[in-house]
């Protein structure tokens, strides 16, 4: 069979071909990616595209989470110092309510639980970057206000709702807890329980006394309650936050085996294609020597 | 048999000698040319003279072409595939940078960050500077889809004016071919070689399956060629140019006379132009615009559902869409931000207090329900960066696969038409033997003559 005398079109070609393999070669080495466009490999690009999402999203539910932890903190530390001065009130009401103290006493006693009912006011309308926290849904206003007909009574202004923050795919927390839930429960009312204890200490009513002392103590146990939530959305946010990061961790694995270049293969590539470039190129320098023209005499 | 036969045949012989060393130099001078096939002398015995009819020459039967018509017919219709797959490929390069999973501010990472936006307003639903954030986050996506959605027409005009060049570029070749069809058959007329012609149509052949498929079929009249269709482009000496006309979309269609063959280049630059332009292009662009009206919708229909931080109804977030009548076409460019504070945002459900998010867990649900024709957002993004991807990568390894085929066939016409020259010195140096030898009969056949005319000199006295 005839060989076709025009070399040079063949040898232009691989030599195109090992430089082309090299360049890309050398391109995943520089950029670390397999894959830098969407023809590269167009399911793992496809696939690149849901997993930034998912990361993306990933990372804002990380945020949410410490966001909401802050917040939730905060309210929590609030309702710790509830607690104590709650648990004062109960104390004053006990020592009220035994007999043995004189009326002037009794005022100074009253006077402490008066005291601690305004901490108490000013604790139930916390706010944290300019948002009430106890006030459900309504976090613009402070939702404890003095009655305007009885000042002596505070109401609850705020509403009962809670708002929810998600933290995973399909997966949210309450992010708050009404002052109505807390402050404010049927029966358990913390205001209306320090205001019938300082009433009755006032009057020097035994009885009285330890009727509200009761009331007060079923106030604190309501509060302590309430509190639990805090603590266990808190503990569920931290849980989620490690699963969340592990979460994390398997969508960077994935996302490297779709699109990560083989350093060791590509560095190997490089090599390889810059010898069959070599030796391409002196072929092809080698083959133009001979002709028989250069025989003829 | 007599000395005088001699002479004649060895003139005759000089003669072929002479032809066969034309064709040798020829065939060395054009062993560059373009569509050049080598030649070679086809040499006969000619008719026997002389008395005894035993003397017999040679005679020049023809100068042939050596050109294989199917091989030529085959690497041409691939030439106008390989084009048209490396052209469709970079017509696309600019457009499928903007659907990469780095590509920064694309569709699909600016709703990703209008979601997180929302999400972050979720955990502070009253705080005006995470309302503020999500207006931004709002304002990216729509430019997102705006320059998206430039970026898809500016690539579809730099195909239209590519496809008018095709056209001028083709007409050219076409007006060449048959005025070579014309010289070839004048020359056939006159009953002389058309070799030169040949290879020139050949050459112009090989040039037009850069621009566009055709078909040939060999008449009376010399070439006749067609599109895929049948659509006549030269018939003869006749050339039928081709014209390009603005159509509805504002685009240029190709004409073969009256008839539109937009529809039917199937090959070269100008079928990869077309195919960019008319299919890959319009349809992505047609899909950005559903999604970008179908985001806008969805996004519109929940926060026109809820109140605002000033206790207000909700209004839409996106202008437009148009919802009377559903009509999406240029949705993506026409996108923009309704809104023109955060407080605007109807993060509460209606009647809600101002630091209400139910709607606000509402618009961040959107994230994960199929409200793009049937898929969630992001995932009617990845199908649109696997379409786009897929095209361009099918588009490379057609161009790639066929560059190999191509390869393959050109050194086969290579091996049936190229000139060597080795073989061409070798020939040469046959045909200088020949030549060498036919003068020295001459000059053997002169002498004896001179021997024959001597011997009446000297013996002038018979």
């Amino acid at each position: 069979m005839r060989v076709n005398p025009n070399y040079s079109a063949d040898m232009v070609n691989l030599m195109d071909q090992a430089q082309q393999n090299e360049n890309n070669a050398a391109q995943e080495l520089s950029t670390g990616r397999r894959v830098s466009l969407p023809s590269d490999d167009p399911a793992a690009e496809a696939a690149m595209i849901g997993e930034n999402s998912r990361s993306a999203a990933v990372d804002q539910y990380t945020a949410n989470s410490d966001s909401l932890t802050s917040v939730l903190n905060t309210a929590n530390s609030t309702l710790t110092s509830v607690n104590s001065l709650l648990q004062r009130a109960v104390t004053l009401g006990v020592e009220g309510a035994n007999g043995s103290m004189n009326q002037s006493d009794l005022n100074s006693i009253a006077e402490e639980v008066s005291n601690i009912q305004s901490q108490m006011l000013s604790l139930a309308n916390t706010s944290y970057a300019g948002h009430y926290l106890f006030a459900g849904t309504a976090t613009g206003s402070p939702p404890y206000v003095a009655d305007t007909a009885n000042p002596s009574q505070i109401d609850y202004v705020g509403n009962d709702q809670q708002n929810k923050v998600q933290i995973g795919t399909g997966l949210s927390v309450s992010a708050n807890l009404p002052g109505s839930s807390i402050f404010s429960q049927s029966g358990a009312n913390v205001f209306d329980a320090l205001q019938s204890l300082v009433t009755a200490l006032q009057e020097g009513n035994s009885s009285a006394i330890a009727t509200a002392q009761t009331s007060v103590s079923s106030a604190l146990s309501a509060v302590g309650t309430a509190q639990v939530f805090y603590g266990s959305t808190v503990d569920e946010l931290t849980t989620n936050e490690t699963f969340l990061s592990q979460e994390k961790l398997n969508i960077t694995t994935y996302e490297n085996t779709l699109v990560s270049a083989d350093t060791a293969a590509a560095a190997t590539s490089v090599t390889q294609d810059e010898n069959v470039l070599n030796a391409t190129v002196e072929a092809a320098a080698k083959m133009n020597q001979s002709c028989l023209l250069n025989y003829i005499q | 048999m007599g000395l005088t036969a001699d002479l004649n045949v060895s003139v005759q012989s000089l003669l072929a000698s002479t032809e066969s060393m034309d064709v040798t130099t020829t065939n060395m001078a054009n062993m560059n040319t373009p569509g050049y096939a080598r030649r070679r002398v086809v040499l006969e015995e000619s008719a026997p003279s002389g008395d005894d009819q035993s003397s017999t020459g040679v005679d020049v039967k023809t100068v042939q072409s050596l050109r294989d018509s199917v091989l030529d017919l085959s690497i041409n219709a691939n030439t106008a595939q390989q084009n048209l797959n490396s052209t469709l490929s970079s017509s696309l390069s600019a457009v499928q940078e903007l659907f990469s999973d780095t590509a920064s501010g694309s569709v699909g990472s600016s709703i990703d960050s209008f979601f997180s936006s929302l999400q972050q307003l979720s955990t502070s639903p009253a705080d005006s500077s995470l309302r503020s954030g999500v207006l931004t986050a709002a304002a990216n996506v729509a430019s997102a889809f705006q320059s998206t959605a430039t970026v898809i027409s500016q690539a579809q005009q730099q195909a239209d004016r590519s496809v008018v060049q095709s056209t001028d570029d083709a007409n050219s070749l076409l007006q060449q071919i048959a005025a070579t069809n014309a010289q070839i058959s004048t020359a056939q007329d006159l009953g002389q070689s058309s070799n030169s012609d040949q290879d020139q149509l050949s050459s112009l052949l090989s040039q037009l399956s850069a621009i566009m498929d055709y078909k040939t079929v060999n008449s009376s009249d010399g070439l006749t060629l067609t599109t895929s269709e049948g659509v006549p482009l030269v018939v003869g000496s006749k050339a039928y140019p081709l014209t390009s006309q603005v159509n509805s979309s504002g685009f240029n269609d190709v004409y073969a006379g009256n008839t539109d063959i937009t529809g039917t280049i199937e090959g070269g630059n100008l079928g990869g132009y077309l195919q960019a332009r008319d299919q890959t292009l319009t349809s992505l662009g047609s899909q950005l615009d559903q999604f970008a009206y179908q985001f806008a919708k969805a996004v519109n229909t929940v926060q026109t559902a809820g109140s605002d931080a000033n206790g207000n109804a909700g209004t839409a977030l996106f202008n437009p869409p148009d919802t009377t009548t559903g009509y999406a076409a240029g949705a993506a460019s026409a996108i923009a931000v309704a809104l023109t504070s955060g407080s605007q945002i109807a993060a509460a459900s209606t009647g809600g207090a101002s630091g209400d998010s139910s709607n606000l867990t509402q618009m961040l649900n959107l994230q994960n329900q199929a409200i793009i024709g049937g898929s969630t957002p992001t995932d009617a993004f990845s199908n649109l960066t696997f379409d786009i991807g897929n095209t361009v990568s099918q588009a490379n390894s057609n161009a790639t696969a066929i560059g190999n085929i191509l390869t393959q066939l050109q050194n086969q016409q290579g091996s049936v038409q190229g000139v060597s020259l080795d073989e061409e010195s070798s020939n040469l140096l046959l045909y200088q033997r020949s030549y060498e030898a036919a003068a020295k009969v001459i000059s053997t056949v002169d002498t004896l003559m001179g021997n024959i005319l001597d011997m009446g000199v000297t013996n002038p006295g018979y």
